[in-house]
């Protein structure tokens, strides 16, 4: 009786764990632009609480996530995450050096990123924290600013184009 | 007469561009890749529109005192939020922002609190296209 009940809970393991595995990722691949009527008021114009770019452009494969970011007359960003969560180089403008990681949390894309420049007040370091959403053709980005201790986050809309 | 008709027609010619280049957008001045937190104490203040002006004097990492010039939202704004030109002097404020593209210490401000007051401002001037 006690090695039916084991064997019963091995199994149901198993195909709990397989439906996992089989729960196909979503795909975030596509070039995406901001929504400005969808997201928090103070991300866009000329006080950005945290800026988010005007448009990004993803690709995804089983192992990456390349992610290309631009913004209205500024420095365009872009890496290729490993979706193992491993550390990555991001290309950043000169002047700035940034590093992240991205990994799938359930459905949704998680990056951290780190990124240090130096200003009148010497190194600066902001670190980010970025949750990722896809539904159907519209993205959602949760972004957290951390910043000598002090964190604020705001939202973002992106429409598929 | 003619000299005295050029130099009028120039005193009017630079008057009117003076409005135009304080007000700008903030994608041509400021970094939006980098934002930046400071802390110090207010030593002067343009109370003025379109934007107030905050000086601030912040020690940076090697001990120096740097006075960062912050531009906020306008003085009318910061009125109606309930702050005035007199709370500003002397008092030590938290200013969260974007650095100036030049690099010099220079910001726009997203958020500033003034400590002793607690008091906090968060621009909403955000429109699109600016």
């Amino acid at each position: 009786m006690k090695q039916a009940a084991i064997l019963a809970g091995v199994c149901l393991a198993l195909v709990l764990q397989l439906s996992g595995l089989a729960q196909a990722r979503p795909d975030f691949t596509g070039t995406w632009r901001f929504n400005q009527a969808k997201s928090n008021p103070n991300i866009a114009g000329n006080t950005p609480n945290i800026p988010f770019p005007s448009q990004i452009v993803v690709k995804q494969t089983p192992a990456e996530f390349h992610v290309a970011s631009t913004s209205v007359r500024q420095q365009p960003l872009s890496a290729t995450y490993k979706l193992d969560g491993s550390k990555v180089t991001v290309q950043a403008p000169s002047g700035i050096t940034e590093t992240g990681e991205a990994r799938f949390e359930g459905s949704n894309v998680v990056i951290t990123s780190r990124r240090s420049f130096t200003s009148p007040l010497g190194e600066t370091v902001v670190e980010f924290k970025e949750v990722w959403t896809v539904n159907g053709t519209a993205l959602t980005i949760e972004k957290t600013r951390i910043e000598s201790g002090e964190t604020s986050t705001e939202k973002a809309v992106y429409d598929k184009i | 007469m003619r000299l005295l008709f050029a130099a009028v027609s120039a005193a009017i010619l630079v008057g009117a561009a003076i409005p135009v280049q304080a007000h700008h957008s903030f994608s041509a001045v400021y970094d939006g890749n980098k934002p930046i937190t400071l802390r110090g104490k207010v030593s002067k203040l343009g109370w003025s529109n379109p934007h107030a002006h905050i000086y601030v004097d912040v020690v940076n990492q090697k001990g120096e005192t740097v006075t960062w010039e912050v531009e906020s939202a306008s003085a009318t704004n910061l009125l109606r939020a309930g702050i005035r030109k007199e709370d500003f002097i002397g008092t030590e404020v938290i200013v969260k922002g974007f650095l100036a593209k030049d690099g010099t210490p220079t910001v726009n401000a997203s958020s500033f609190t003034l400590v002793e007051l607690k008091k906090e401002y968060t621009s909403d001037e955000a429109t699109p296209g600016r």
